[in-house]
């Protein structure tokens, strides 16, 4: 018998859940008797802690007054906020001096401009720019934050960094609107987008060479007054700290990775003897070790600043968790990939760079992430060895004349600082996620 | 299975012509694997010559994949003397380096990248192996993918492709480095029976170009159209070598007869 359906099913209105805010409701929250009380239970716990943050937090909080005294006489409950805002600039810079407070906001401008072209949609060569941003812009940051007499090492990283800086901005903008990269567009401008390849490279590296040349002749006349690491503090320190921390952890990370899986033993036993030596040792003491120990390995008359050896520090104990972050991406790589690598004739650092590296990072972009985050938490810790971070500079607060005992409001909002922050990174990772995907599994 | 076995047979209808000159390209002399303390490979005499197509069958475990994978050095042969192309496989990396640029492999499961189009699939090895320019690369790039006939897929992802699609473009990534020989490890075998074909078509025509070919397949029709000669092995040796008439139709070997009556 043959079954023959004559007329069109017409579409129906979708069901309720889907459609409403009290469908959707009454489907999630208050579906059965069990689950509307662990609702209205769970609602009315939220309801009172929110309450009492925002009468404490916002409805009596003071937030002009000069001393704490003036804040209980105004509202003895509420949060006193106006000494977190009068100590707003100690909080953000520490006790670096204040004529001079425009070199870290242009550091940190800088950086912006540095890395703004990896979000911009047309733009090529982003991994290049990528690298330089790890690579240069730590020194002319480094210049800027701390000033003085420059070396000649110094000198010609910092008119690197200025050079990269130019041409990464003028590739981005050249980029945004034409679409093609800086070399290409030169070419056209000059009238030799017909020469060779090679003929083209050498006249790059030419225009390369007289800007270079003429950056470092101009920066030679300017100096900046030197301000030492003992006056640095506040978030800027922390960001200083766990920005060297995070810029070096992947590449030491990855370099530590390939040698605990390397085929030579005597790298393979080195590389695994460091990992496992700083991971099995907390933060705080390879700290105290650092500011202790440091000193009797340097050859005599040769001191490091406590920043630097704090630094250091930092950024090996970072390196040998990003070693195993990259390592765990790495075995997540299938054989085939290799073999498939190698049949393209590509060598070791071919295979690793091109095909095996992309893939596992790719992979572990939420643990390397997530590793990021400590790393900014983490640093907080040096507040302990006397370093005036964040937190050092947040709970020095509560010894200040005129805040004397104000501990409550400075956490909070350190706090919500960390948080607003961490999520930030946290989100963008997430999406970075979804944008690199190329797997479709969905 | 059998339908299309019979179909590739008939609509190539008759055997390709072979290429095959006197100039031996691979030549293998006692060879011998171990995997542990299983002996893989036994004294493996194996010499091809330039142009010729061969298709290599037998059980599994019988070492047939090993053999081939030998011959890129993907595995370590233990004993014995490769020698590809004029170069003998030592523990040179020069040597080995060399010898994959003209060895093109193709896999089962296709490895192809995930993380690259399939345009970048193709260019990778010619522009950082070869040091071909960017746009020659490309332009030799779609000129193989028009011969494996998906041309409009340049630039999508692996995972975006059907099976048998990945697998010719796998062969198409092979081609791209311009090899002189190409191996084959049961190209076929993870693919649906509707995309087999399309695979078999492109390595017809591969056959057809003059290419020395080695192919470890179980597709039996094939092997009849395709192959100068037939290896069957088992257990770590090569039981029978012949070409392929007198393979299929008159086997010498017990073993090879019980083969045959299992898989056609």
């Amino acid at each position: 018998m043959a079954i023959v359906t004559k007329e069109k099913t017409p579409p129906r209105e979708a069901p309720l859940s889907n459609k409403s805010l009290i469908g959707w409701l009454r489907l999630n929250l208050f579906s059965s008797v069990f689950n509307t009380i662990l609702s209205i239970v769970t609602l009315y716990i939220i309801y009172i802690t929110a309450e009492g943050l925002l009468v404490w937090g916002v409805i009596d909080a003071v937030w002009i007054a000069d001393t704490r005294r003036a804040c209980f006489a105004i509202n003895l409950d509420g949060a006193c906020w106006a000494g977190i805002i009068s100590w707003l600039d100690n909080i953000f810079y520490g006790r670096y001096p204040r004529e001079e407070l425009w070199r870290i906001n242009l550091g940190f401008f800088l950086l912006v401009i540095w890395m703004a072209p990896l979000w911009l949609p047309r733009v090529k060569a982003k991994v290049t720019i990528g690298l330089t941003t790890v690579f240069l812009y730590p020194f002319l940051a480094g210049y800027l934050f701390a000033g003085g007499d420059k070396g000649i090492f110094m000198q010609i990283m910092y008119s690197a960094a200025i050079l990269c800086l130019t041409g990464n901005t003028l590739h981005a903008v050249i980029g945004v609107v034409t679409g093609k990269g800086l070399p290409e567009f030169l070419m056209k401008f000059i009238g030799k987008s017909a020469v060779s390849e090679k003929g083209q490279r050498n006249i790059l590296f030419g225009i390369l060479g007289i800007c270079f040349a003429a950056i470092y002749i101009l920066q030679m006349g300017s100096s900046l007054e030197s301000v030492t690491w003992t006056k640095w503090g506040g978030l800027f320190l922390t960001f200083v700290i766990s920005g060297v921390g995070i810029a070096s952890a992947l590449p030491g990370g990855i370099i530590l990775a390939l040698g605990r899986r390397s085929k030579l033993p005597i790298i393979r036993v080195l590389s695994t003897a460091f990992i496992e030596l700083f991971r099995s040792v907390p933060l705080i003491t390879v700290l105290f070790m650092a500011t202790t120990m440091f000193p009797l390995f340097l050859p005599e008359g040769f001191v490091l600043n406590k920043l630097t050896q704090v630094i250091i520090a930092v950024c090996l104990f970072n390196a040998c968790y990003m070693a195993e972050t990259v390592r765990a991406g790495l075995q997540a790589i299938p054989n085939g990939q290799y073999e498939g690598a190698h049949t393209i004739g590509l060598g070791y650092w071919g295979t690793m760079g091109f095909i095996i590296m992309p893939q596992a990072l790719k992979h572990m972009i939420p643990n390397i992430v997530g590793s990021f985050i400590g790393i900014l938490k983490d640093t907080t810790l040096v507040s302990i060895i006397g370093l005036f971070d964040i937190l050092g500079m947040l709970r020095s607060i509560s010894r200040d004349t005129p805040w004397l005992g104000l501990h409550k409001e400075p956490l909070v909002f350190g706090a919500m600082l960390f948080f607003l922050i961490c999520f930030a990174m946290s989100k963008y990772s997430r999406r970075l996620e979804t944008k690199l995907s190329t797997d479709h599994k969905n | 299975m059998t339908d299309l076995n019979t179909q590739i047979t008939q609509s190539a209808d008759q055997q390709l012509v072979s290429a095959a000159s006197n100039e031996v390209i691979i030549d293998l002399s006692k060879v011998n694997k171990w995997y542990g303390t299983f002996h893989v490979l036994k004294d493996i005499d194996l010499v091809v010559h330039k142009g010729e197509r061969i298709v290599v069958c037998g059980p599994s475990g019988s070492g047939k994949s090993t053999l081939i994978r030998c011959i890129n050095h993907l595995e370590e042969h233990h004993e014995g003397n490769i020698v590809v192309d004029g170069i003998t496989l030592d523990k040179n990396l020069k040597h080995i380096d060399h010898i994959r640029t003209e060895v093109g492999m193709v896999f089962q499961s296709f490895n192809l990248f995930p993380h690259l189009t399939i345009l970048e699939n193709l260019t990778l090895g010619p522009i950082w192996v070869r040091k071909m320019p960017k746009a020659e690369a490309e332009a030799n790039a779609m000129m193989y993918l028009e011969r494996v006939k998906i041309p409009e897929q340049a630039d999508k992802y692996p995972g975006q492709l059907s099976g048998g699609q990945q697998q010719r473009v796998a062969i198409a990534r092979s081609l791209c480095m311009n090899p002189k020989i190409m191996l084959f490890d049961e190209p076929t075998s993870a693919l649906d029976p509707e995309m087999i074909k399309e695979v078999l078509d492109v390595m017809v025509e591969l056959a057809d170009t003059g290419m020395t070919m080695i192919v470890v397949t179980h597709e039996m029709g094939f092997a009849k159209t395709i192959a100068d000669r037939v290896i069957f092995m088992d257990d770590g040796d090569i039981v029978e070598e012949n070409e392929p008439n007198a393979f299929f139709n008159n086997p010498q070997h017990e073993r090879t007869k019980l083969f045959l009556s299992q898989i056609l």
